[in-house]
């Protein structure tokens, strides 16, 4: 039954009818519960409005339960014919998170994460790379303010429930109101909130990447002793990834966020090759783009691409803006990075304008 | 007063005038010590866009109304100039206007036109990323960088990949 239908979410198959039933029954419970518990509060307001705020609630419990639980599981990356598992194990002690997430096909690469620092291991170089940042990643969800969401999302909560890792949950849609954003399927643990599988949709309803959990542990099974790498990094080299923090718009930059979009960083990164890179992150509470400002140099070999391009989910534009070489990077329609990109201005600030003027004087 | 206002502008004229004025023809010596600087020759690449755009309009683009309504108003603000009477051809005009632009609200930049065989928006699938240790360490399209960068803060499916090389200093 579940195999006739791959592109569905796994089903019991013997149990399918018991299964709907239950689904139906718990539903039933959970919609009473949550009547109970905020009808006073969406009394208030209108209906609709009400049910959107307790779905943006929804998924900021989600995020709260990848950052709160203890959990350890494996889970797999699927784009396009890629396939990537890794495992994952995430513990709350009393000093905050920590977490160690191991990528376990291809070269082996380590992130231990201790709150906002992170270190990758990457052994064939004996290399410990640090990172002071905090990004949310699977099973983490939001990026931004989820106040917004419902004005660039139609989000609603299914009431059958699914399976995924042995476990129920619950599936949530996301659709986007625009072109400019992609959508997405959520599964989020009936019991914990936490999310089990994630789907990026296209406009054409197409898996554009899916992430989802194959086995899972929770709480009190969870053993604090995979939290240490097998990797004795002693002799190891270390590196921090230097970055500060900048303000394009300071710097001349008019850079005009898709709709919804709100700037959530700044900051100037070293690349591989040479002269430091600005990146701003735009965010609309779900989705991301960056966008990566640099010196243009036409004698590098390793020019980004001119114009669109696709990298597995991920779309990329590049152009360039006088004597600068913007690439945006996100995973959103191609289209809203061009617009992007074409309505990007580059306003020289008053110092720089009056250089070349002091150069001609001598 | 007028001849206060005179003064203010021939200062700010000066060198970028004289390249203009050079352009059309007319006597400017001494420009071309100061075009070895880096600065020179940028103002000299930059009269010559301007020229050739003034004179072909498909090589100019349209400024945005954002950047249209910002230039009116700061046109608006700007203390009127009372310029000398001077013998000017069409293309010189059209230049000091643009000069004006430019100490009034500097240039504002726009993304050049991609000029290519096909269509800017037709979207060129790269290598998708591989599993093996070849693939990934031949990918030349240089955006691993730039991927990596991103997915440090991307969102649900911000997936730590395989692809992932040093880009910190070395």
């Amino acid at each position: 039954m579940a195999l006739v239908l791959p592109s569905r979410w796994p089903v019991l198959g013997r149990a399918a009818s018991w299964q709907a039933h239950r689904a139906g029954w718990f539903a039933a419970t959970l919609l009473t519960a949550f009547l109970a518990a905020h009808g006073p509060a969406s009394a208030a307001d209108a209906p609709a409005a009400g049910q959107a705020e307790d779905i943006v609630q929804l998924l900021t419990r989600i995020q709260q339960a990848a950052r709160k639980q203890d959990y350890a599981g494996v889970f797999m990356y699927q784009q396009g014919d890629m396939i990537q598992s890794s495992r994952l194990v995430h513990v709350v002690d009393g000093t905050g998170e920590r977490e160690r997430l191991e990528i376990l096909d291809g070269q082996p690469r380590e992130y231990l994460r201790h709150n906002e620092d992170v270190q990758c291991l990457i052994p064939e170089r004996k290399t410990v790379l640090l990172e002071r940042r905090r990004g949310d990643r699977f099973p983490g969800l939001l990026l931004g303010d989820p106040a917004h969401l419902s004005e660039h999302y139609k989000i609603r909560a299914e009431s059958a429930l699914h399976r995924v890792a042995g476990r129920e949950c619950r599936l949530i849609t996301i659709e986007p109101l625009d072109k400019l954003r992609y959508g997405y399927r959520l599964c989020a643990d009936v019991e914990t909130n936490l999310l089990l599988k994630a789907q990026t949709l296209n406009a054409a309803r197409g898996v554009v990447e899916q992430v989802s959990f194959s086995s899972l542990r929770l709480g009190s099974d969870v053993d604090p002793q995979a939290l240490s790498s097998h990797w004795n990094t002693r002799d190891w080299k270390v590196l921090e990834a230097a970055m500060k923090n900048v303000d394009l718009a300071a710097q001349g930059w008019r850079i005009p966020a898709p709709k919804g979009f709100k700037p959530i960083m700044q900051v100037s990164r070293a690349m591989k090759r040479g002269s430091p890179v600005s990146q701003m992150v735009l965010s609309d509470g779900l989705a991301a783009i960056s966008v990566f400002i640099e010196p243009y140099d036409s004698q590098r070999d390793h020019q980004p691409p001119h114009g669109a391009a696709q990298r597995g989910a991920i779309n990329v534009y590049g152009t360039r803006i006088a004597d600068f070489w913007l690439t945006a990077v996100g995973e959103v329609p191609a289209a809203t990075l061009e617009q992007l990109a074409q309505a990007t201005e580059y306003v020289p600030p008053a110092p720089a304008a009056a250089a070349p003027a002091e150069g001609g004087a001598k | 007063m007028q001849t206060a206002a005179k003064s203010v502008e021939i200062a700010e004229s000066s060198w970028e005038e004289s390249v203009s004025a050079w352009m059309d023809g007319e006597d400017s010596d001494d420009i071309f010590p100061s075009l070895l600087s880096k600065e020179g020759r940028q103002t000299w690449d930059t009269y010559h866009l301007i020229g050739d755009s003034l004179r072909n309009a498909d090589l100019a683009l349209t400024p945005s109304a954002a950047f249209q309504a910002r230039l009116a108003r700061a046109l608006d603000a700007e203390l009127p100039i009372v310029a000398a009477p001077r013998r000017r051809s069409p293309l010189r005009m059209g230049l000091s206007g643009l000069a004006v632009a430019a100490a009034v609200a500097t240039v504002a930049w726009v993304a050049q036109p991609y000029v290519t065989g096909t269509p800017a928006t037709e979207v060129r699938v790269l290598a998708d990323a591989s599993l093996s240790a070849s693939a990934s360490a031949s990918d030349d399209s240089g955006l691993r960088d730039y991927l990596e960068a991103h997915r440090q803060m991307a969102g649900p499916s911000a997936v730590r990949q395989v692809s992932f090389e040093v880009g910190a200093g070395r």
